[in-house]
């Protein structure tokens, strides 16, 4: 099965960071249902699941007319009161049909898109994560962005963000396996695997996959790209988990920290800048973002093989940690600067 | 920050101003983006030295944007997209700048429906997350888009934005800068309209006078005493026409003075340009980074 989702992730655009209790007002906005929280080790919390339904052309590397006809699965997140993510994903399936059929059948299944007609799985990735949305092409970012921007004109946000940031887009695609996924043609299928919804069964036919990365065992495969792109490659031969979502948007969130503390020590301009200077464009990250990173806090155990990988390389932990010392490094020079020219030693 | 650049009549350096002012914000360790919204004619490309977006660009720009026919519009990177080599090299501390053309061929619009309107509001909301100051460059003269700017930004209280009035030191456009902010369907009146405070947004509306050519600047040194008498009277009676006017010192930002390099080819003036090359001048340069330093001083800002 081929599974394929955008994640985009920001600042929350208040002054500082929103108590728990706030969380619940800002992403209920988005629909009468509960907010989930947890607590530890971080404040977490997420919005209701939204569908949103859709029936146009999926993006293909052959630049195949491909069409698909569903509905994308989407929530928004606030982590440590402080960063804001939209997620949108879709899990695509053969139709069994040659037409549309009404919207009670896609909307049984939630975040399932069936397509019509001969696709192939590695076409469809390699469209999806190479180019995103191409033309008039199903475009999951701009679902996620939509949801970020009802949050972020939420009320209960002054608006008053403590430095200026990008939001950044991890696509990811994730060939799973499962019955009926190695087969080569139409073998019918429900996976059943449910999605976060609790509505469950694919209903359509598994695409015969070829696994780009490795037709065996677990694999990925994380790329920077140009204006704030990144994308993920995934083969899991389990097949699919909610938990892939949720790998995803660790991930992306985890990017976002890293990409945007290297901007704030790049700007700060450290050993050409005075000291005061430095410190003043250090101390956001300081304030708001350095006891944010919990890599793997709230995941599946089975996903820790995937997190261990990429703190091997390129070393997510290592590089953020390096960083983290050089920020405190700095301010504590400065401090020392201060006290020494304070006559205090 | 949101900035809006307009201004009555045509040829008031508007433009070209504006781009200067956000080259100058970005040297001064802001990020900056610059929306054109001059959709009859986006040639902002064109200043930045953006030779595939020099009349708009043809991969979707603010316009197909606006008619909802894209999601994300086409952004170039002016550090890494200009054509002129001197850009290229983003210096160290500089902040991001970013253009957003205009499309290839995209027309002024004739309506302003409630969908465009929300679509510019959720534009202007996620620039402001990422950037410092979004100058918009609007066309001259009333227009749909200056009207969707003073809508939009009745709906963003919490995104602060100010407007600048580009005028020449000319009766006429003097009488035009007063009339484009207090005349019939002025800025003040659509403001109005769409749920501002009068007062409050006239406090945040600023003039800026181009292509000045003062009486004791060093170009009129060969000129005839009598020539000299005569310019000094006309330029007294320009400054009480635009104290009666309103346009007066008091509520001017800044004045940029007559430069050949702008007058002949709109750029961005580098600081190479006046330093090596020599062809601009260092009061030109002067101006513009005063400018870009008042725009966000909030004392050049305080109530009138």
């Amino acid at each position: 099965m081929l599974v394929m989702g955008e994640v985009r992730t920001g600042l929350l655009q208040n002054s500082g960071e929103i108590p728990e209790s706030l969380c619940q007002s800002v992403l209920g906005l988005l629909s009468g249902e509960r907010v989930r929280v947890s607590r530890r080790p971080i404040v977490y919390a997420v919005s209701p699941d939204q569908l949103t339904g859709v029936d146009c052309r999926l993006a293909s590397a052959s630049r195949a007319r491909v069409r698909g006809v569903g509905t994308v699965l989407s929530r928004a997140s606030v982590t440590g009161g402080r960063l804001l993510q939209g997620s949108s994903h879709i899990r695509v399936v053969r139709s069994e049909s040659d037409h549309r059929l009404s919207w009670s059948h896609y909307l049984a299944r939630a975040g399932v898109v069936e397509v019509f007609g001969k696709v192939r799985v590695p076409d469809l990735a390699e469209g999806f994560a190479e180019n995103g949305a191409r033309d008039d092409c199903l475009d999951l970012g701009s679902v996620s962005e939509r949801f970020m921007d009802a949050v972020q004109a939420s009320p209960f946000l002054d608006r008053k963000a403590p430095f200026r940031s990008a939001r950044t887009r991890l696509r990811w695609v994730a060939e799973c396996g499962g019955p009926g996924s190695t087969g080569t043609g139409n073998t019918s299928a429900g996976t059943g695997a449910g999605a976060a919804s609790g509505s469950a069964a694919s209903g359509g036919a598994e695409i015969p996959g070829t696994g780009v990365l490795s037709p065996e065992g677990p694999a990925i495969r994380f790329t920077l790209g140009r204006d704030q792109v990144r994308t993920l490659r995934l083969v899991l031969p389990g097949g699919f988990t909610p938990g892939v979502v949720d790998f995803c948007e660790d991930l992306a969130l985890h990017d976002w920290l890293l990409t945007t503390l290297l901007v704030i020590v790049e700007r700060a301009r450290v050993g050409t800048a005075t000291r005061g200077e430095v410190t003043a464009k250090l101390a956001p990250a300081v304030d708001h973002l350095l006891h944010l990173w919990m890599p793997a806090a709230r995941l599946d155990e089975g996903f820790a093989p995937f997190w261990e990988t990429l703190e091997r390389r390129p070393g997510f932990s290592r590089q953020w940690q390096s960083l983290v010392e050089r920020v405190r490094d700095q301010i504590a020079i400065n401090t020392l600067a201060l006290l020494r020219e304070a006559g205090g030693w | 920050m949101l900035v809006f650049a307009i201004s009555d009549k045509g040829g008031t350096g508007r433009s070209v101003t504006g781009s200067n002012i956000v080259y100058r914000r970005a040297l001064q360790g802001s990020d900056v983006c610059y929306l054109d919204f001059d959709f009859g004619s986006p040639t902002a490309g064109a200043i930045f030295s953006v030779s595939s977006a020099a009349r708009g660009t043809a991969q979707g720009g603010m316009h197909r944007y606006l008619e909802g026919r894209l999601a994300d519009p086409h952004r170039i990177d002016i550090w890494s997209e200009s054509d002129r080599e001197g850009l290229r090299t983003k210096p160290p501390g500089a902040g991001q700048m970013v253009l957003f053309p205009g499309d290839e061929g995209g027309g002024e619009f004739s309506t302003v429906s409630e969908e465009m309107l929300q679509r510019c509001v959720r534009l202007f909301a996620r620039l402001e997350e990422e950037f410092d100051l979004c100058l918009v460059d609007l066309s001259a003269g009333r227009s749909f888009a200056a009207q969707m700017a003073l809508a939009a930004t009745a709906r963003l209280p919490g995104v602060p934005f100010r407007w600048l009035v580009f005028h020449r030191w000319t009766r006429q456009h003097i009488i035009a800068a007063d009339g484009l902010v207090r005349g019939q369907q002025g800025l003040l009146a659509v403001g109005v309209q769409h749920g501002h405070d009068e007062e409050a947004l006239a406090d945040h509306i600023r003039f800026v006078r181009t292509a000045v050519l003062e009486p004791d600047a060093a170009e009129l040194e060969g000129l005839r005493e009598t020539q000299k008498a005569w310019l000094n009277e006309c330029d007294r009676e320009l400054r009480e026409l635009a104290g009666r006017h309103r346009v007066g010192r008091t509520s001017m930002l800044g004045k940029i003075p007559l430069d050949p390099v702008l007058q002949w080819r709109e750029q961005l003036i580098s600081d190479e340009d006046v330093l090596s090359s020599q062809i601009a001048n260092a009061e030109t340069v002067a101006a513009f980074d005063d400018l870009a330093k008042k725009i966000v001083d909030d004392s050049a800002w305080e109530a009138l």
